[in-house]
């Protein structure tokens, strides 16, 4: 039932006390999603605050909007209403860290750089590195379903989330997973939080799988003289005994925005293990460098810190673009292609992981026509194949031109909407942002 | 219950007079998979050969309201693959071909039914394999290690099923054929892929499943080492995982274990010692070498009594040997045993064991324990004669206490097994209220009408049921709304 502004704003308060809620219109303009200005910006301190919250949010009949770092709110569509931008950079605790389990449980509000600076004094880490990690949340993370170059090895947040503490639609605290490494006691409900974007339950508390950190690392850069090669290096690559923990395919302008050599494309390859084995794979990998064509030359430490500036960029457009390790060279070239047609002048650099098919795209300056065109070309194209091709961040205009997420087969969406409306049938949870309009 | 002519008639038509079983003789040998403590025979067994088929099942039984309960080798041991509701198991061994191998994108799209170890040999020869191996590899079916979402011992490195299942399709309890997930990794959207395996034939019948290869290690190197009491081995463990060594296998023997398998199989494990420790390490030839020597040097100063490394492969075969045949061994010390799949955290492995001792002299039973070490996955064996009830009973308050001692130090009640009939009951003791009936809820999005495998999975619990609803949080008095 529809009720006053200032009436619920006053149950607001009561739930997160004045520190917790900001009603003010900078408050209000700063957490804006997609231009939608929130009437509430809530930043709880405790997961029951988050539940109370939610209840309120859900009895009230309001849109929630959760918020991490800040960091991804151009993923997904422009929502459909906003009334409380939920911060949760305040669930902001280490709760239990096991370094004889390799586990560790944080709240959602966590950064990854907090984290990973806890985990280097046990020599730990939690191998999950997307560009601008650092500052950004554990739970964001996990709703977004992000992942960078040490996929290739250790897998994605499918493979390091064990357990999960979220806050259904109608603020009910659940749990689901568990926090010892091993489990199969019950649905895998962890899986389902993954890259959700919150439209299922509001995550407030991650349990997560740790590694130990290599005792000795390298990185070299195979340089190719174009696409085809760049594919003859990631097959024959994994294809080898060769170990890799990052498999990262670049293409010129990628190159360039990294400050390396210029070059029509490379792959960058990084191993991590014992000090003789990173010797031996590093000639191994010179040698298979060679055979295919092209060079592996040894790069510094801070190889990775520059490689994450390559993916970045400020104000144009992203895209995660999915696609058969072996249809890799075929991408880029339909992306060379469709941006010489569609977007001439425009920059695409191409950065991700080759040992799994997934790109990450930059592009600017380019203007929204053109990225939904450049998009719906690249969809076409790897779509037989089973790839997508998602818009990770872009402006709204781009986003209503084109559905970001794409198109999902109908027995899985038919599924995806079932879930929506068994679990937030009143749309509280980020309502219109998710695929098919969820 | 006895199904009516018309679903009898109907299946018939759906399989030919081949694919259904009806005598009670027949579906006698359907009655329990390998944990025959559960019983219950279906009232017909169908073997369906295609997805169209099993889509046709599903279908039939959703509108005559029949239980549909799916069966891969049998070889389960939660009491998943049995019907305690009757209705029409569904049997889907001869769903059994490999429909695709893409090497070149490492994955293959395998039928529910073929066996595990099957697929790794249709690939080994060109230096892939399939990771998940449950000790029952060599006859339990990927359609059933889906369902369970199995482990094994070399899920300490390489995870579980589900973290090598790329795509499903499924034919939901409403008669819907999906497919869910594929070849490429990502995709947008809910990850129904992931939240399905596991799910015990709950949400529906999996009729395909696009499974990741890996590419085999350069090398490989097992190393045993005997210590004189589980304490100075669960301290060699966590030196192990404290040195940043993650073995690809990390398995622990105890004394009464060490002993049946000598005396039955004889894998050569030094007599006397009060537990046994397997670690396996693979990768790069020059990384196995270096772990594999830390590793020793780790068991020598942690105490133990005798270290050696396998020097071939059939040494290495033997010693693997004693390990995945540890359960058939314990005949020679007693008929029957009650098998337990808790988990605790790895640092909890030493009191874990003293309770598990206190609670086998407490009851007066024999335990014997092999276990996944390296991730805290225990499985004692509680020996008992069941000619004599009161054994019976001894062994089943043991198995209880045991599984309680797991939970009360942050464990859970199953890690490889799965739930089935046998575990059902067991959740409330790890979740909540608001916990289950999340999950109940889950289920009916998959399964409307909760007609698949029923009873199993879930336990019977108010928190299970239609109308109920969890405790929210009491919002602030006043005029608001």
């Amino acid at each position: 039932m529809p009720v006053a502004g200032r009436s619920v704003g006053g149950a607001l308060a009561a739930i997160l006390g004045r520190e917790g809620l900001r009603e003010d219109d900078a408050a209000r303009a700063a957490a804006s999603v997609d231009g939608e200005v929130p009437r509430w910006v809530a930043r709880p301190a405790t997961p029951e605050q988050v539940s109370g919250v939610l209840a309120l949010a859900h009895d009230a009949g309001l849109a929630v909007a959760p918020r991490g770092s800040g960091s991804a709110l151009e993923l997904g569509r422009p929502p459909a209403r906003v009334d409380v931008v939920l911060d949760l950079g305040g669930l902001d605790r280490v709760l239990d860290w096991s370094p004889d389990d390799l586990t560790v449980s944080v709240q959602a509000g966590v950064s990854a750089g907090a984290l990973a600076t806890r985990l280097a004094g046990r020599r730990q880490l939690l191998p999950l590195d997307p560009p601008g990690a650092a500052t950004r949340t554990l739970g964001g993370l996990t709703a977004t379903a992000a992942s960078g170059p040490l996929r290739a090895r250790y897998g994605t947040l499918r493979d390091l989330l064990l357990g999960v503490r979220f806050v259904q639609a109608d603020g009910v605290v659940t749990w689901g997973g568990a926090r010892v490494v091993k489990s199969v006691s019950g649905y895998d409900v962890p899986k389902l939080m993954i890259g959700a974007l919150g439209t299922l339950g509001v995550l407030v508390e991650l349990t997560l799988r740790l590694h130990p950190t290599p005792e000795a690392e390298r990185t070299w850069l195979v340089r190719v003289r174009d696409g085809a090669e760049a594919q003859a290096v990631v097959d024959a690559l994994l294809d080898s005994a060769i170990q890799p923990n990052r498999v990262e395919l670049l293409n010129g302008a990628a190159l360039g925005a990294a400050g390396l050599p210029a070059g029509a494309a490379a792959v960058a390859v990084s191993v991590g293990t014992v000090a003789a084995a990173v010797r031996a794979q590093g000639e191994a990998l010179a040698a298979l460098a060679r055979r295919v064509g092209g060079e592996a030359v040894p790069q510094p430490a801070d190889f990775w810190d520059r490689y994450g500036r390559a993916g970045a960029l400020g104000g144009g457009v992203r895209l995660r673009v999915a696609t058969l390790v072996t249809g890799l060279a075929a991408a880029l070239g339909e992306l060379d292609a469709a941006a010489a047609d569609l977007a001439p002048g425009v920059a695409a650099r191409v950065t991700g992981c080759a040992a799994v098919g997934a790109l990450h795209v930059a592009l600017a300056p380019i203007a929204p026509e053109a990225a939904a065109a450049l998009v719906e070309r690249l969809r076409g194209f790897v779509a037989p194949a089973g790839g997508s091709v998602v818009v990770e961040a872009g402006p709204r205009a781009l986003r209503e031109a084109l559905d970001p997420w794409g198109p999902v087969a109908p027995g899985p969406l038919g599924l995806m909407r079932a879930l929506k409306d068994e679990f937030d049938p009143a749309r509280v949870l980020n309502p219109g942002r998710f695929v098919g309009g969820l | 219950m006895a199904l009516t002519r018309t679903v009898l008639d109907a299946l018939t038509r759906i399989l030919g007079p081949d694919g259904v079983i009806s005598s009670p003789e027949g579906r006698l040998v359907y009655e329990c998979d390998m944990q025959t403590f559960y019983k219950g025979a279906p009232d017909v067994v169908a073997l369906p050969e295609s997805a169209e088929q099993v889509e046709a099942i599903v279908r039939l039984c959703r509108r005559e309201r029949v239980p549909v309960v799916p069966r891969g080798s049998g070889s389960g041991l939660i009491g998943g693959a049995m019907a305690p509701a009757g209705g029409v198991m569904v049997g889907l061994n001869r769903m059994d071909r490999i429909l695709e191998v893409d090497l070149p994108n490492r994955c293959a799209t395998v039928q529910p039914g073929l066996v595990n170890l099957w697929l790794t040999r249709a690939v080994e020869d060109r230096g892939y394999f399939f990771a998940p191996d449950p000790s029952s590899q060599m006859v339990s079916s990927i359609g059933g290690n889906v369902s369970t979402n199995a482990g094994g011992p070399h899920c300490l490195k390489y995870g579980i099923t589900v973290n090598h299942v790329l795509g499903l399709e499924l034919v939901t309890g409403a008669g819907e054929r999906v497919q869910l997930g594929g070849k490429v990794a990502d995709r947008p959207g809910y990850d129904l892929t992931g939240t399905a395996v596991g799910a015990e034939g709950t949400f529906g019948l999996v009729t395909a499943i696009t499974v990741r290869l890996l590419h085999a290690a350069e090398a490989v190197k097992t190393v045993l080492a005997s210590f004189p009491s589980i304490e100075h081995a669960s301290e060699a463990v966590s030196g192990i995982i404290a040195a940043g060594i993650i073995p690809a296998a990390l398995e622990m023997l105890d004394a009464l274990m060490i002993q049946a398998i000598e005396a039955g199989i004889g894998a050569g494990y030094p007599k006397g010692a009060a537990a046994v420790l397997l670690i396996e390490l693979d990768g790069p030839a020059a990384e196995v070498e270096a772990q594999a020597e830390r590793a020793a040097a780790i068991c020598r100063e942690r105490g133990a009594l005798d270290v050696r490394v396998a020097r071939d492969e059939a040494e290495r075969a033997l010693l693997w040997k004693g390990r995945k045949e540890a359960a058939g061994a314990l005949g020679r010390l007693a008929p029957m045993y009650m098998l337990q799949d808790a988990v605790v955290p790895r640092s909890k492995l030493p009191a874990i064991m003293r309770e598990i001792l206190a609670i086998s002299e407490r009851h007066g039973v024999q335990i014997a324990n092999v276990f996944h070490a390296g991730d805290g996955n225990l499985h004692p064996l509680i020996l008992y004669d069941d000619r004599h009830p009161e054994q019976v009973e001894r062994a089943r308050a043991a198995n209880e206490e045991v599984l309680h001692a797991c939970i009360a130090m942050g464990g859970t009640v199953t890690g490889e097994h799965g739930v089935g009939l046998d575990k059902a009951q067991k959740l409330p003791l790890q979740y909540a209220d608001a916990d289950l009936n999340f999950m109940y809820r889950l289920r009916g999005v998959f399964d409307p009408d909760r007609l698949m495998n029923p009873g199993k999975l879930l336990p019977s619990h108010p928190a299970c049921g239609e109308g109920f609803r969890p405790a929210r949080p009491r919002l602030p008095d006043g005029a608001w709304i």
